[in-house]
């Protein structure tokens, strides 16, 4: 871990893999908790598609989230990893998580039921 | 040795990969309404798709990045938005112009209207893509590709002046009808540098696991390569310009083109003609659609590769897949080939600024490129393209609409 970061330049928008080095996404967010009389603190880094949207533009954001609610996916998402479960910050950022086991894979879960119903796609 | 093998293998395979339906129409019409006048575009489109292909193939060689995955951590989603959008649009409508192609390729061998091979041609796009890895897509269709080399025999039989080629090599004003030589000059840039070709080619480094020692092959490929391809591209402009300018054949439709291949061809002209147009499309069918689901994947940070088992990228299978469905739900809905194809490579030249102005910057960072930063050429080169990218941006559409 460097000693010291730039959270644009280093963090945010950059590829995510987990523990095992598979890709998780990217940073879409990163999300930064207001104290009174003291710094702000960097919290956690958010990966999912409706706070990505949502630094586009928040009515595309809200779209977003809509979808996602209608799809029956909404459930935990936008997935937050707390700032100290980082393992790494290099080309990718690792984090110590295990994609399958997150919030980040429901969409990749779904659609491979209906690949994995395909000859050929193993 | 390896290397070496992959060397011939990609400079063979851009040759075959390189002429497709807007590079065949752009060039068509060019040579058929102002002859070799407009060598010069088709020579200047190839320089500046050879020296971006070579930057893509060095990000991604270098920093293992994507064009698309370091333009989305370099310059962040906001920038990359619009971009994104407008490439994905050009992508579909393009893929759409593409499929029409083989169908109006097989249509000339068969007699059956175009539209009836849409969906089956679609099918065997995605099968492909499905059973095979990069290697076939790359290769194996790159090397039926050659069949494109009919062109430059067509051109060769048929005995240009070499003066006359030399000097078409030089910008000049058109002696007539100066708007649609604009339009045509500007649609040939936009036929050849497309976006597509771009990411597809740091994506096809990253496939094939290149590394940071094998460079020289990167830059032997992408400029023999597509120099060589572009060749290709000036046959199909000067068969065109010695076969119909002479006898006033407008380029209106594919099927009008294939005269151009009569003189030299005989009885084989029509077949000769549709395998090309045909294996050409196929080519960048499956290039469009495997960029398609690249694209999507390398911004939104998800698994992706053509040589992966399909299960273990289910969303970039079904990216891919869904920007095919959509490319032939267009296609069925009803358009016309040639119209569309003039109408996607307007659309590339508008955007080209916002495809070519990120590797100002990402050539020169460190973080992507380490010690392989541009030098004062490449980076003339890029600051050149830049500038000139923007006033073509501003120019293609009142060209569209007046001499397209």
């Amino acid at each position: 871990m460097p000693s010291r970061v730039d959270l644009i330049r280093d963090v945010l928008d950059k590829g995510v893999v987990d523990r095992h080095g598979r890709e998780m996404g990217r940073v879409d967010s990163i999300v930064i908790a207001l104290r009174p009389n003291r710094p702000p603190q960097v919290t956690a880094i958010e990966i999912g598609p409706a706070v990505l949207a949502y630094r586009v533009r928040p009515v595309l954001g809200r779209l977003m989230s809509a979808v996602e609610h209608a799809l029956g996916i909404d459930q935990g998402r936008p997935l937050r990893i707390p700032f100290g479960d980082i393992l790494g910050i290099h080309s990718h950022i690792k984090v110590d998580r295990a994609f399958g086991e997150t919030v980040a894979a429901t969409v990749e879960q779904r659609l491979r039921a209906w690949v994995s119903a395909l000859p050929g796609s193993s | 040795m390896s290397a070496i093998v992959d060397l011939v293998l990609g400079v063979v395979t851009s040759i075959g990969g390189f002429v497709e339906v807007g590079s065949i129409s752009t060039s068509a019409q060019a040579g058929s309404e102002f002859g070799f006048q407009l060598l010069w575009a088709v020579a200047a489109g190839t320089v500046m798709l050879a020296m971006l292909a070579e930057m893509s193939g060095r990000l991604a060689a270098v920093g293992k990045q994507s064009v698309a995955g370091a333009v989305r951590e370099r310059f962040g989603i906001h920038f990359q938005a619009v971009p994104l959008v407008a490439e994905l649009i050009i992508d579909v409508l393009l893929l759409t112009a593409e499929i029409g192609g083989v169908a109006i390729a097989v249509k000339l061998l068969t007699g059956i209207a175009f539209q009836w091979w849409l969906l089956p041609i679609g099918v065997v796009v995605w099968l492909v893509l499905w059973v095979s890895g990069f290697a076939v897509v790359e290769y194996g269709i790159g090397l039926l590709g050659l069949v494109t080399l009919a062109f430059i025999v067509a051109a060769w039989k048929l005995g240009p002046d070499v003066s006359d080629l030399a000097k078409g090599l030089v910008p000049t004003m058109a002696d007539h009808d100066m708007t649609r030589y604009a339009f045509l000059a500007v649609s040939i840039l936009g036929a050849t540098v497309s976006p597509y070709l771009v990411n597809f080619y740091s994506s096809g480094t990253i496939e094939e696991k290149m590394k940071e020692q094998e460079l020289w092959v990167n830059r032997v490929t992408s400029y023999a390569g597509i120099s060589f391809g572009g060749v290709v591209a000036m046959g199909v402009l000067v068969t065109s310009a010695m076969v119909l300018e002479p006898r006033s054949i407008l380029v209106n439709s594919y099927e009008q083109a294939t005269l151009m291949f009569v003189p030299t061809f005989g009885r084989w002209a029509v077949a000769l003609f549709a395998f090309s147009l045909g294996i050409g499309c196929l080519g960048a069918a499956l290039e469009i659609t495997l960029n398609a689901g690249y694209l999507l994947a390398q911004v939104f940070g998800w698994e992706w590769g053509a040589n992966k088992p399909r299960r273990d990228e289910a969303r970039f299978t079904t990216a891919f897949t869904f920007i095919l469905v959509l490319a032939l739900a267009i296609g069925l809905i009803g358009f016309d080939p040639l119209k569309l194809t003039m109408i996607c490579v307007a659309l590339t030249v508008v955007i080209m600024p916002l495809i070519v102005l990120p590797f100002l910057v990402l050539m020169n960072d460190s973080r992507y490129v380490k010690g392989h930063t541009s030098g004062p050429i490449g980076n003339g080169f890029l600051a050149a393209l830049t500038i000139l990218a923007g006033l073509l941006a501003l120019v293609v559409v009142p060209l569209e609409i007046l001499g397209g």
